[in-house]
């Protein structure tokens, strides 16, 4: 033990530290510790368990040596002070070290692998840091801007690396093979530049336009070949430039769907339906990042008006505001947005026809002709999102919803405007493919005439040499078949030169590729222009011309550009969208993307670091990551939606590409599999593609997917209804802890005005007072002494009557019930105790008041003796009591008899408190779920404890002699259950234990196995011993379990029957008495009181728990009964409040046990 | 302790590392600032104590509005001067790293905001935390009545037991539901 936490332990209760055991120490430091204390707990715990060390077993060695290094490996994340750590590791070191040796050799060969995995681990992870690219980069600028602005460049670093993935995979399986064993440019035609264009080739605007070299080279789906087999190793191009193209797509998506998923695991356990708006706006306000001084101030004026804004909305909530303006005002936006959108793509697509008639009219086109389209969209795709801007000024949303709309809006004007171009694009590969479609076709058309005039040729040379033999015959079809395809050939080849120009141009891949290509370069050349001009020049004529100016050009109109977070991830995502769109038309394009990102990360870094200031409303971090992700996996799906159509449904380039003279591009799939894999393999093909299995599996899919989704709904639910449950708990929780503390400040006092008058029985004002102090608040324990040792006053209580007064016994035996509060006690002493207390009955009272004072100034003594001196203790109550009270012939009897049941007694009632202990001295949470249902349960297992009993309370007093041959049988019986008691309690103890430590989910599991697991016991016990029904409770009691209420109840409910058998079995005429007596009168007035308590204690009541508790109320009603007819001190009746119906509960309670 | 990285000792370095969720070229980066702000004279003590005035001075805290609380809350001195030794220092840093867990940084947010070191979140601890973060000029400021109304609403959203205050694992809970905490609360040097 660290003399730092003995020293807390021992300046905050002083008064019993000295005797405290140890696990009630932690225990109830577990519950109270603000963190410093729980921080001491801890330390504690393990500077103990090192001690515990020293033991010889292997088995246990090895598990603390395990212990140890699992406090090696979490010490990072305990709130200590490096020092404790330090010293906290070397200790578990040392453990480690000098046990470790003792354990077998290979243990050790083990343990020093691990240490030197994890070294090479740590080693590698330092590595791995170093290599993560602008690490350093991005930690500046998030220390600057904070991690708002960082997320946009974790977001491109992130594309980056999607990019360089593309990059190798397109690289190294397409544009490295075809570089390498590919036919070399010039040798076919599809990889030579016709002869026209050779003299421009090399100008700077057809270059620019992609057109000449390049339009030739591996940049385009144009130059690779159609060989099935290429090199020497037979590497099949076409097949792997269409496998490669499709995963691409495949990629993209595993690790988008990847990332979110990753995202929303983390986002989801933030449930949307929770609303902390208030406590995250002042507790996670601020952005610990920010170090630049001028951020922290946006930052600040950001936080302030986010918090008046919502003071302001809260204020607002209700108020109408004037909305039919708003509401005009916003249509009129909406129109204007949606008037622009149309716009914007109508543009584009009356650009790309114009720029498809130009190129058919004239030959040369001018720069601008060339470029027009690329330009027009880079030109709207800037311009488009500060016109939406400026029309979402006139909404007058909240920034946060506005921010929203521009961003729907700024992505549904990037897919427009992707879409109008590639549905031009598209419209134009149409008619291309489709010319040489005809073209062909005519071909085709003259050369089956051909073929058909040739195919006269032989059935006339035929007719005309009937008599020859018909190997000549043969020959003259074969030389006429070989003149027929010379002729075709020779056809072919006239209308193929003259096409030549048109098929070449007319790769209508290659088309389409170059757009997107150039499509992305312009982007680039406007997002660099934009940086520059917008952010650049713009800062610097603020910087340096702000103070030749009328006005503050800082804080005024130019001011420094905004980095717009959310607009600037929607470029990259619109960027990256260009990029899968064109990847299978363009293979480098990936690469291209990556240089383009490259550059983007260094200038946007620089220029976000130079010349910008943090948008105002910052689109928080990881709030906005899975919804970027979102939209690039929308984005990504929708550019691949034109692209598989494109593949789909056109027919390839006839002369240009791996798939040309092919139908479809997807043939080449089938092809393969006809050719070059074994014939069951195409078979089984066949049958896999064939609707008899595609139908059910899609089916399946679909089953599956339903079951999915109705699983995740289903554990929502749950989930929500956990959470209220949760809630409820919690609150009723606090409550008590609450009324715990409100106790603690009155018992001292109430200790204080009875320590005088103990004997003088003043009965009704001590049970006025300490009732309403102890039995009012459900947890009275604490009335005893502070709330932080339940353990330590229940154990004073106990000793105090043990040790110091054995005169006094008596009333230390009363004492304990309100003390100790009821609740489990109840449970526990009826059957022994149940007939001395007839006789004490008027005492009980009194004695309270001394329950207090004893255990304020008894010092505990030999606590470990507990157990035995108890049941002296009771001993002596029991003989004293009768002499005292009633002094009636019996008593001695029932001292020398419960000698040995009362033993018993005190197992049971340790259990109990080790309960209250355990469900005391826990953290709120966990306690929280315990003590309310204890509470709940006690009513029900008094009651049912008390039905046998009160039969007997009813005869008169001559009736001794009978109860005398009756307690005889009991102290039989009694002998039976302290055996079961024993054997039984080792197991339920432990139990207890480590359930105390357990959260509250699985401690409910595991008290249910073990309710069950007792309930059983407890039905064997029943069919053999028939009468020892009542000793459940008393097993029962170290498992009042939270969750299982209703188990128990129904448990209850199955026990009555047995219950009323063999009361009748003893006393069938006084419980016939007592039926006839009791019933009728009280019932009414029960019946209220116990409703009420029921709906205010029981949470959720079932329809199980309804018709137990009318058992209850009958019982309950007997010992009305009882407190009306017998007793003396029915004063207790006029505390019958509603209000205070615990009270009375739990004293009628009293009262009747002592009745009896 | 040395006085430059290179001689701060190799097995202390390792044992940072494994106390601490930095890593070693952080571990020795913050080492190297952390000798940068002690004087010359100090540098040959064997535990050097940054006085908080000099640690404020840093630009990652320069400018946080909690910057001496932070002090406060990771120092170990005994007179509560906030001032750091290069193991407080670590401490902070790791509390404030990439990979610290979302228990240690609300652990430790919540001593941050525990002015009064008491142990709960209360009316005076929100409205200091509330000043704070919004600056003490009178443009800034919240009125009483905003504050009021501000602090009543906190404490509706996260005061689970209505006990008037808000307590670790309360301040936890709400925390925990916060999307973008972790990622906020950092500071890299």
């Amino acid at each position: 033990m660290s003399s730092a936490s003995e020293l807390v332990v021992g300046s905050s209760r002083s008064l019993l530290a000295a005797k405290r055991h140890r696990t009630v120490r932690k225990n109830s430091r577990r519950i109270y510790s603000a963190y410093r204390d729980h921080q001491q707990g801890s330390s504690d715990e393990e500077g103990g368990d090192d001690k515990e060390v020293d033991s010889n077993d292997p088995e246990e060695m090895f598990q603390n040596i395990q212990y140890q290094k699992e406090i090696i490996a979490n010490i990072r994340s305990r709130p200590w002070p490096m020092r404790r750590k330090l010293k906290v590791l070397k200790q578990a070191r040392e453990i480690v070290l000098k046990y470790e040796g003792q354990l077998t050799r290979t243990r050790g060969y083990q343990t020093a692998g691990a240490d030197l995995l994890k070294k090479l681990y740590r080693v590698l992870y330092n590595i791995v840091v170093t290599f993560i690219p602008w690490e350093v980069r991005i930690k500046k600028i998030e220390s600057h801007f904070g991690s708002g602005v960082a997320s946009y460049f974790i977001f491109l670093r992130w594309l980056f690396g999607i990019n360089i993935v593309l990059t190798i995979m397109t690289g190294s399986f397409v544009v490295l093979p075809e570089l390498l064993a590919g036919a070399p440019f010039g040798t076919t035609r599809s990889k030579t530049i016709p002869k026209e264009h050779l003299a421009s080739a090399q100008d700077l605007d057809t270059i620019w336009s992609l057109g000449g070299y390049l339009q030739y080279s591996v940049l385009f789906y144009g130059y690779y070949g159609s060989v099935r087999k290429i090199g020497s190793a037979g590497y099949r191009l076409p097949l792997a430039y269409f496998l490669v193209g499709m995963a691409v797509f495949a990629y993209s998506f595993i690790i988008l769907l990847r990332k979110m998923a990753k995202n929303s695991r983390l986002s989801l356990v933030s449930a949307s339906d929770e609303n902390f708006t208030f406590c995250w706006r002042v507790f996670c306000a601020w952005d610990y990042l920010i170090g630049n001084p001028e951020a922290a101030e946006c930052k600040g004026a950001a936080i302030v008006n986010n918090i008046r804004e919502a003071i302001v909305e809260e204020q607002e909530k209700k108020k109408d505001t004037s909305l039919a303006v708003l509401i005009s005002l916003r249509i009129l936006a909406n129109i204007l947005v949606l008037l622009s959108l149309a716009g914007s793509i109508y543009i584009i697509y009356f650009v790309v026809d114009r720029s498809q008639k130009l190129e058919q009219e004239k030959p040369e086109l001018t720069l601008w002709e060339k470029n027009e389209v690329s330009v027009v969209v880079s030109l709207i795709t800037m311009i488009a999102p500060s016109a939406f801007e400026l029309v979402a000024q006139l909404e007058m949303y909240h920034p946060r919803t506005s921010l929203r709309f521009q961003l729907a809006r700024v992505l549904v004007l990037y897919l427009g405007n992707l879409y109008s171009l590639i549905i031009a694009l598209l419209d134009k590969v149409n008619s291309m493919s489709s010319t040489p479609h005809e073209s062909s076709s005519n071909w085709t058309n003259t050369s089956s005439t051909i073929s058909s005039l040739s195919a006269q040729v032989p059935r006339i040379s035929v007719s005309e040499h009937r008599n020859s033999t018909m190997a000549t015959i043969s020959t003259a079809i074969n030389f006429v078949h070989n003149r027929s395809s010379l002729v075709i050939a020779y056809n072919q080849t006239i209308p193929f030169e003259k096409n030549a120009r048109s098929q070449q141009d007319q790769c209508w891949e290659t088309y389409v590729g170059q757009e997107m290509l150039k499509l992305s370069i312009i982007d680039m050349i406007f997002t660099v222009a934009s940086i520059l001009l917008i952010d650049f020049i713009r800062g610097l004529v603020v910087r340096y011309l702000s103070d030749c100016c009328c006005w503050d050009l800082e804080s005024k109109f130019p001011e420094y550009g905004e980095f717009k977070i959310a607009e600037n991830v929607l470029h990259l995502i619109y960027n990256q969208g260009m990029i899968w769109m064109g990847a299978f038309f363009s293979p480098c394009l990936p690469a291209f993307n990556v240089l383009k990102l490259i550059g983007l990360m260094y200038l946007r870094s620089w220029a976000v670091l130079t010349c910008n200031v943090p948008h105002q409303q910052v689109f928080r971090a990881s709030r906005s990551n899975n919804f970027y992700l979102a939209m690039l996996l929308f984005m990504l799906f929708l550019c691949m939606l034109p692209t598989i159509f494109a593949i789909v449904r056109y027919r390839p380039s006839e002369h240009c590409g791996p798939f040309s003279g092919q139908e479809k591009i997807y043939d080449i799939i089938s092809d393969t599999v006809a050719s070059d894999f074994p014939l069951w393999f195409s078979k089984v093909m066949s049958y896999v593609t064939s609707p008899v299995v595609v139908l059910p599996a899609v089916l399946l899919l679909f089953m599956l997917i339903y079951y999915l989704q109705a699983i995740a709904r289903s554990l929502k639910f749950t989930n929500n209804q956990l959470r209220i449950q949760l809630q409820t708990e919690r609150t009723e929780d606090k409550k008590k802890v609450f009324q715990m503390a409100a106790a603690r400040l009155q018992t001292p006092e109430a200790s204080a005005d009875k320590n005088p008058d103990q004997q003088e029985s003043d009965i009704p004002s001590h049970e006025a007072s300490i009732h309403t102090s102890s039995s009012q608040q459900n947890g009275s324990v604490t009335n005893v002494q502070s709330p932080i040792n339940h353990s330590d006053s229940i154990r004073t209580i106990t000793q105090s009557a043990s040790g110091a007064d054995l005169n006094e016994g008596h009333v230390s035996e009363s004492v304990r019930r309100p003390a100790v509060i009821v609740l489990p006690k109840h449970q526990v002493e009826p059957l022994p105790n149940s007939r001395p207390r007839h006789f004490i009955g008027g005492q009980s009272g009194s004695c309270r008041s001394k329950s207090c004072h004893h255990m304020a100034y008894n010092p505990p003594s030999g606590l470990s003796n507990a157990i035995h001196t108890d049941p002296l203790y009771r001993k002596t109550i029991r003989s004293l009591h009768p002499v005292e009270a009633a002094g009636i012939i019996a008593a001695q009897n029932y001292g020398g008899r419960r000698g040995p049941t009362t033993r018993y007694v005190i197992v049971n009632e340790h259990r109990p408190r080790r309960k209250l202990l355990c469900s005391a001295t826990r953290i709120p949470r966990h306690y929280l779920m315990e003590e309310p249902t204890e509470i709940l349960e006690l009513y029900p297992r008094n009651i049912k404890h008390y039905t046998p009993r009160t039969n007997p309370q009813h005869p008169p007093r001559s009736h001794t002699s009978q109860q005398l041959r009756k307690e005889e049988e009991e102290t039989g019986k009694d002998r039976k259950r302290t055996s079961l008691g024993k054997s039984l309690r080792p197991c339920s103890l432990p139990d207890h234990h480590q359930q105390a430590h357990f959260y509250i989910g699985e401690r409910l599991d595991s008290f249910r196995e073990s309710q069950r697991a007792r309930n059983e016991i407890q039905k064997d016990d029943e069919e053999e011993a028939g009468k020892e029904g009542v000793d459940w409770g008393d097993f029962n009691l170290p498992s009042p379990s939270q969750a299982s209420i209703k188990e128990k109840v129904c448990f209850h409910t199955q026990r009555h029957p047995v219950h009323s058998p063999r009361r009748q079995h003893q006393s069938p005429t006084r419980s016939r008495h007592m039926g006839s007596q009791l019933k009728p009168k009280l019932r009414g007035q029960l019946e209220t009181h116990l409703t009420e308590s029921d709906s205010a204690s029981i949470a959720s009541s079932s329809d199980q728990q309804n018709s137990s508790t009318d058992q209850y109320i009958q019982v309950i009603h007997s010992k009305e009964r009882h407190l009306g007819s017998d007793v003396r001190q029915e004063k207790v009746s006029k505390k019958k409040t509603k209000a205070n119906f615990d009270i009375n509960y739990t004293e009628s309670n009293d009262l009747i046990c002592s009745n009896v | 302790m040395g006085t430059t990285a290179s001689q701060l000792p190799k097995d202390s370095l390792s044992e940072y590392q494994e106390l601490t969720f930095l890593t070693k070229q952080e571990i020795l980066l913050a080492h190297r600032r952390f000798t940068e702000l002690l004087g010359r004279d100090e540098r040959n003590h064997p535990n050097p104590r940054v006085p908080m005035q000099v640690i404020l001075t840093l630009p990652e805290l320069k400018s946080n509005p909690f910057k001496t609380r932070i002090c406060q809350v990771f120092s170990t001195s005994e007179d509560k001067d906030g001032s750091l030794t290069f193991e407080d220092f670590l401490d902070l840093l790791s509390a404030f790293s990439d990979s610290a867990t979302l228990e240690i940084k609300s652990h430790y947010a919540f001593r941050i905001f525990d002015f009064d070191d008491d142990g709960t979140l209360d009316h005076s601890d929100l409205e200091k935390l509330v000043n704070c973060l919004t600056g003490e000029t009178e443009d800034t400021r919240l009125t009483s009545e905003e504050m009021r109304q501000l602090i009543n609403n906190i404490l509706d959203e996260s005061d689970i037991d209505k006990d008037g205050t808000v307590n670790l694992s309360e301040f936890q809970h709400v925390i925990s539901r916060s999307p973008d905490f972790v990622s906020s609360f950092k500071i890299v040097l």
